[in-house]
């Protein structure tokens, strides 16, 4: 009862904190990219509104003190993620983030899976090297364990195969390939123009299918083992679903 | 680990000293700046990873550096110098070519500062420095590094142990091998989880989350520090002030505009090389005082 109603205050913070940073700060820093930056506007701007989005997730997660339980495991499905993109590594694109993102954010909901996904962007370029990449990275993997988890709240999306399948395929491909293709585009060239844009998409369209496939073929396998587990380790400890 | 030269000063100077370089080489686009930047983090890429950034630079940030110049030119038409017409009937412009070449500048000394930063900024210094900002995700953080070898090491043992009942993915043909595979990550992630609460319960017996708890940490800022730092922030306050004034920028469109040369804007280069080349000289007054302490011996 107590966890519920902190809990609940957490998410009444981070919708006014959301609301202030979106209502305020990112047209504020869009009016300051416009008229005090001129060259590199674009990849600045859209950096640091990744980074507002980042934020509140942050905040609120910091500030209910979270549980060493549930802290490790956040740890756990983030060191899997990372491990498993790192045994995949001479494939590219090929790689099972994208599925744990999901099957964490199912299990564990949309703030845990926001967090497995955005730390695993992180750490896993620990290994890979870090670059102007990471905050897309970051923000693709989370933004994709949020809906999930929320889209699991709502009933849309089922813990079975098909049904996430479907989602991992779409999200992999137009989420996670929709924004991070921006991104790389924003990276080397100052300005944007539709044609770029196109071409980007072009040369990016096999690996996001790659990507996306590598997803299905990963959530295929996956999905039931993995959620039977977590579910398993829910009920024997008594972490209780939020 | 590499804790001699730039990387024995304190992680916050490190911090911000690559925070510094990356950002004003992101946005200061004039040549000399460009040139600057791309020859000084080139030279400590070397200086901090040896032969393998060699074959880094010329395998991968030439061919790089090369496409990049050509995309800009292809989607961009803008300029008035008109060097001829594509087949699309689109002009390619001197202006278009030359902004190409030099974002393509930006764009490797950009990547070549961040394969100084992952050399130098290691995931201590990191998890060191937002331990007090963000402890929960940076705890987080240590945990998934710490926790990522002991996977290997655990996926081993695994595998020996079904090797001896004829289970092991070197064994049977490749669906079964497939399978014994699936058997093994199975085992591992059971054991992860069960092997992760019994953490959490530890650490909450020994005390995690309450008040008054100290961490243990390796660094100090010293006097060294201090007067390094002095130093940077003086060099970056005089290459910002070059920024609002002007001295670093370049238009390309319509044409071609450079900030003209005075004797301030020559002070701005000279204050970003002595940035840029601050690790080096620092690693270079290192070598020099060692030989003179060992030469007297």
């Amino acid at each position: 009862m107590q966890e519920q109603r902190v809990e609940t205050r957490g998410y009444g913070r981070r919708t006014l904190v959301s609301a202030f940073l979106f209502l305020i700060v990112i047209p504020g820093t869009i009016l300051f990219g416009v008229y005090a930056l001129d060259d590199r506007k674009y990849y600045f701007i859209s950096l640091l509104i990744i980074l507002y989005t980042l934020l509140p997730f942050a905040m609120v997660f910091e500030r209910r003190k979270p549980q060493a339980r549930e802290l490790m495991v956040i740890a756990v499905l983030t060191a899997i993620a990372v491990a498993g993109r790192a045994a995949f590594f001479m494939l590219p694109q090929f790689k099972p983030v994208v599925a744990i993102v999901i099957i964490a954010g199912v299990s564990f909901g949309p703030e845990a899976g926001f967090l497995v996904g955005a730390t695993t962007g992180f750490v896993s370029n620990f290994f890979f090297g870090q670059g102007p990449w990471t905050p897309w990275q970051m923000f693709c993997f989370g933004i994709i364990g949020f809906i999930a988890g929320l889209l699991f709240r709502k009933g849309w999306l089922k813990a079975n195969k098909r049904s996430l399948c479907i989602f991992g395929g779409v999200a992999a491909f137009f989420i996670y390939g929709g924004i991070i293709n921006v991104g790389s585009l924003l990276m080397f060239t100052p300005s944007i123009s539709r044609e770029a844009l196109l071409a980007t998409y072009a040369s990016g369209f096999w690996f996001d299918l790659i990507h996306a496939a590598a997803t299905v073929i990963f959530l295929f396998v996956l999905s039931k083992p993995m959620l039977e587990k977590l579910e398993r380790i829910k009920i024997k400890y008594g972490l209780i679903e939020r | 680990m590499n804790q001699s030269g730039f990387a024995g000063y304190h992680p916050f100077i490190n911090f911000v000293y690559f925070a510094a370089v990356l950002l004003f080489s992101m946005f200061f686009m004039h040549p000399f700046m460009q040139v600057i930047a791309l020859v000084s983090a080139s030279v400590y890429s070397i200086l901090l990873r040896g032969r393998g950034a060699v074959r880094f630079q010329l395998a991968l940030m030439l061919p790089l550096l090369l496409i990049t110049a050509f995309i800009n030119p292809a989607f961009n038409h803008a300029g008035v110098t008109i060097l001829f017409y594509l087949k699309s009937g689109n002009p390619v412009t001197l202006e278009s070519v030359l902004y190409g070449i030099s974002s393509a500048c930006m764009f490797v000394a950009v990547l070549l500062w961040f394969s100084c930063y992952n050399a130098v900024m290691t995931s201590d210094k990191f998890i060191y420095l937002f331990g007090k900002l963000i402890p929960a995700m940076s705890l987080i953080l240590s945990m998934v590094l710490r926790l990522v070898p002991r996977y290997k090491d655990q996926i081993k043992q695994i595998s020996y142990a079904q090797r001896s009942i004829g289970k092991d993915v070197t064994q049977g043909n490749w669906l079964q091998r497939a399978r014994n595979g699936m058997t093994i990550l199975s085992v591992m992630t059971t054991w992860a989880l069960e092997n992760a609460i019994e953490t959490a319960d530890s650490m909450k017996s020994r005390g995690y989350g309450l008040p008054g708890r100290t961490s243990y940490s390796l660094y100090r800022f010293d006097n060294r520090d201090k007067g390094f730092m002095a130093l940077m922030l003086s060099l970056v306050t005089v290459v910002i002030i070059g920024g609002i004034n002007g001295e670093n920028s370049m238009r390309f469109f319509p044409s071609i505009k450079a900030a003209e040369m005075t004797a301030f804007s020559i002070a701005v280069y000279a204050a970003y090389l002595g940035l840029c080349m601050l690790p080096i000289i620092q690693h270079m007054m290192e070598a020099i005082k060692w030989r003179s302490i060992t030469s007297r011996m």
